[in-house]
């Protein structure tokens, strides 16, 4: 186990170098650049150079993606020029948010979706099947941030019964309670439509080991349908749902985008959007990896998990 | 059956978990004398000399002051940590004296020094704080020599050459004082922790969600009135509208026109005020159907400007007669009249000059600073100037991008491309933009090649006489030769507009588009 670990994690090595280099020649080739940015209506070719020799843009391309890349290796992300502070900074608190949200997604999906999904297939063409498959054809069919503005008119400037942005009130004490009440919104917005997504790949993976002959055993020795469905059914269905979960939370990351936008949730996303309209290079490069290395990272966890559930996968 | 109460079991728990959160109390009011205003951005630093945006400038205009600032409804100046000034004959030399016993927040006194160590830090690359930079506007300031303090209270300013925007230069928020203790204590954190002499004492900068500002009993202007103001970015306009409508804030800048049919209530109040904003076409003069002065004038007459800021930009702005807002009273040529919407007389002089059917290349930016609704507004004149007879073809760029097209010149490129300007000075968008001077390859932004050797004369002039009077002449001198000569499609003033709700009162927008609260209440 700890040398398929180990191997995983030297592979990801190349993986994260490629990722380096091409945000940074993405930045490098996209039109406009930051000084314009600052400077707006008063970039004249003077102030730009000027602008461009404070932030040492005025060194050759290669020359500073070597710079950038051995600065990050000793854990130095740069200064961010828009915000004025460094970039780890700023990143690390910005994925935090990020990953309240998309984490309370995560689970709000992985749960709800596989619970639809096992009771979905238990009880296939019956009236609750029926339901839940309208449901979740629903659920797909919306446009989170859509979904997410109707949630804000709804249950924020009509009923009030949520506050219509951000995530800790902006006076009074920041506990647990006010902390669940920002997240209700944007997380359900986030979830329905992985949600949908897990709760139809549940149910096709459960109807498949439900028709197999282990569980016409387990039935025929008088286990309980309820151990017959949830213990055994779901334990082998869970092989082929792990990997829907793994892309689903790389859904839910990235679909954060939008609902931090929508929100105004103080996240990486939102973060990333706004580093690009201003040319923050330094930003976006080191989000971008930040992100891209936390990818990689999960993925290789929920490989992990699924060698461990199935030792076939390990090799 | 076993199957069957689990799920029900589930979602009773679901849903008593629901009906528990829904029973909070989420959208609490806001609280008395705490001001909540809604921004539409993060603040990039709230350091004076290094930010550029109008939004950052909404809260140091509350935290600083300048030696000088503008009259309360106008784009005058009056005195403010100066109490009064004396400008040498040949108008080079400038002489401040500052008002007395006014400290900063951190308690450090203001004084001649303080103002020597902030244009010091601004200006000059071997100040040992120049690094707390880059200050991107200083060159505001570049025609200044030296700044001396003659006594405690007293500062010259010496200026390589007469420059009479000067003072309201030192009005704009590139000219705001702060703090050297300061500085010295935070170095290039500074921007993150501010400290004035204004009316609000910065509390606290919590990153993404708000800066918070507190009232100074000690305000040498007299203590304001509310306790503190809130400052939220809330970038998407939808959510900023909703956050209004919940009360979540008490004051929103830049309502979107579209969102201004949801605050006709008597529980909202509109707030609009013009500005020293111009929102044009830059004509390509050098090369192609623009080349022709009788051209550029047919599409001022074809572009229907009444129906854009009434339909399109549902009111939001004025119909823009000539390169100079109307803001600038006292600069501002007011026997102008705006050219006539009259697409047959465009169709008459467009056969006269023999350009029908002249292909065109138009430059539309997705957004930008000031640059209001540009997609729809540039289709729309897309449908004007096809229907007397011209063919356009739009480009659309991304705003960084599009400024990177379009400053350095059309030439070879494009026939007109959309551009708008705010301002503090009449001299500084004609200077920039109108003269031989100014072409791109001189470092301006002429970006249409308009040359007429009047206009830069009359620009040059008014740019070093001291007196105001002979200036505004001048400048409505130029206003009339640059109407008839059109080297631009004169399209819009843009009036700003702000919500408050039925708790804020004494709340006023400045035509210098400056967010002031000092005299604002909240109930």
């Amino acid at each position: 186990m700890g040398s398929y670990i180990l191997k995983r994690l030297v592979s990801a090595i190349p993986v994260l170098l490629g990722i380096t280099v091409i945000v940074f020649a993405i930045m490098a080739l996209i039109p406009g650049d930051p000084a314009t940015a600052i400077l707006g209506s008063y970039a004249t070719p003077e102030n730009v150079e000027k602008i461009n020799r404070d932030l040492g843009l005025d060194k050759p391309a290669v020359q500073r993606y070597f710079i950038w890349l051995g600065n990050m290796l000793q854990g130095d992300f740069g200064r961010s020029f828009s915000l004025n502070r460094p970039v780890l900074d700023e990143v690390l608190e910005r994925f935090g948010a990020t990953l309240a949200l998309a984490g309370t997604s995560f689970v709000l999906c992985a749960v709800f979706g596989v619970a639809a999904g096992v009771v979905s297939a238990a009880r296939q063409y019956g009236f609750a099947d029926k339901a839940i498959t309208f449901a979740v054809l629903l659920g797909i069919s919306i446009p989170s941030f859509f979904l997410g503005m109707m949630m804000i008119l709804i249950f924020a400037v009509q009923l009030r019964w949520f506050p219509v942005s951000g995530m800790w009130p902006v006076y009074g004490s920041r506990d647990l309670m006010t902390l669940v009440q920002h997240l209700t919104l944007p997380a359900i917005a986030l979830a329905v439509v992985a949600t949908g997504v897990v709760a139809r790949l549940s149910r096709s993976a459960m109807l498949e080991v439900l028709r197999q002959d282990f569980i016409r055993t387990a039935r025929a020795k008088g286990v309980p349908e309820r151990g017959v469905i949830w213990r055994h059914a779901l334990r082998a269905a869970m092989v082929s749902i792990i990997p829907v979960l793994g892309i689903q939370a790389g859904f839910v990351l990235s679909g954060a985008v939008y609902i931090e936008i929508v929100f105004q949730w103080p996240g990486v996303g939102r973060m990333l959007v706004d580093a690009i309209l201003t040319r923050d290079i330094l930003l976006v490069q080191g989000g971008v990896v930040f992100v891209a290395a936390c990818y990689v990272l999960f993925n290789i966890v929920v490989d992990v998990a699924q060698s461990l559930l199935d030792p076939r996968i390990k090799t | 059956m076993a199957l069957l109460t689990f799920t029900r079991r589930a979602v009773l728990a679901a849903g008593t978990a629901l009906a528990m959160s829904f029973g909070m109390p989420a959208a609490a009011q806001t609280p008395p004398n705490v001001l909540f205003v809604g921004q539409i951005a993060e603040p990039k630093a709230l350091d004076p000399a290094a930010v550029t945006a109008v939004n950052d400038f909404r809260i140091l205009m509350n935290v600083y002051d300048g030696l000088v600032r503008y009259k309360d409804g106008t784009l005058e100046v009056e005195p403010a940590l100066a109490t009064g000034w004396e400008i040498s004959e040949d108008g080079t030399e400038y002489t401040f004296t500052l008002r007395e016993g006014v400290s900063f927040h951190d308690g450090t006194p203001f004084n001649a020094e303080a103002v020597v160590f902030n244009f010091e830090r601004m200006l000059n690359e071997d100040h040992p704080f120049h690094d707390t930079g880059p200050f991107p506007l200083a060159f505001f300031f570049s025609s200044v020599d030296t700044v001396e303090a003659v006594d405690e209270l007293t500062v010259k300013f010496t200026l390589s050459e007469p420059y009479a925007p000067f003072l309201s230069n030192l009005a704009y928020p590139t000219g705001l004082i702060v703090s050297p203790a300061a500085v010295e204590e935070y170095g290039a954190e500074f921007g993150r922790n501010p400290v004035g002499t204004g009316p609000f004492t910065f509390a606290e900068w919590r990153s993404n969600e708000a800066v918070v500002v507190e009232g100074n009993a000690d305000y040498w202007d007299g203590a304001p009135e509310l306790e503190a103001v809130v400052f939220r970015p809330i970038t998407d306009a939808n959510t900023r509208t909703a956050e209004m409508l919940a009360g979540g804030i008490d004051l929103m800048v830049e309502v979107p026109p579209v969102s201004l049919s949801e605050f006709e209530g008597e529980d909202f109040t509109v707030h609009e005020q013009a500005g020293p904003h111009v929102w044009f076409l830059i004509l390509n003069a050098k090369e192609g159907p623009f080349a022709d002065k009788l051209v550029r004038q047919v599409a001022n007459y074809a572009v229907n400007k009444k129906a854009l800021v009434e339909d399109v930009l549902e009111g939001t702005a004025e119909v823009a007669a000539g390169p100079t807002p109307p803001a600038f009273s006292w600069a501002y040529n007011d026997t102008l009249e705006p050219y006539p919407y009259d697409p047959e007389k465009a169709r008459e002089l467009l056969a006269e000059a023999g350009a029908e059917g002249a292909e065109l290349t138009f430059y539309v930016t997705e957004g930008g600073s000031g640059m209001l609704d540009p997609v729809a507004m540039g289709t729309a004149i897309q449908a004007d100037l096809e229907a007397v007879g011209f063919d356009v073809a739009i480009e659309t760029y991304e705003w960084n991008t599009f400024l990177g097209e379009v400053n350095p010149g059309l030439e070879g490129k494009a026939d007109m491309a959309e551009m708008a300007w705010m301002t503090n000075d009449p001299d500084t968008l004609p200077y920039l933009a109108l003269r031989t001077d100014a072409f791109p390859s001189e470092g301006g932004f002429n970006s249409g090649y308009y040359s007429n050797p009047e206009v830069d004369e009359l620009l040059e002039e008014a740019r070093v006489a001291t007196d105001q009077e002979r200036r505004a002449e001048l400048y409505k001198e130029m206003q009339t030769i640059v109407q008839e000569d059109a080297p631009w499609v004169f399209v819009a003033n843009w009036k700003q507009n702000a919500v408050t709700n039925e708790r804020v009162g004494g709340f006023e927008l400045q035509p210098s588009f400056f967010l002031l609260l000092d005299d604002v209440t909240k109930n």
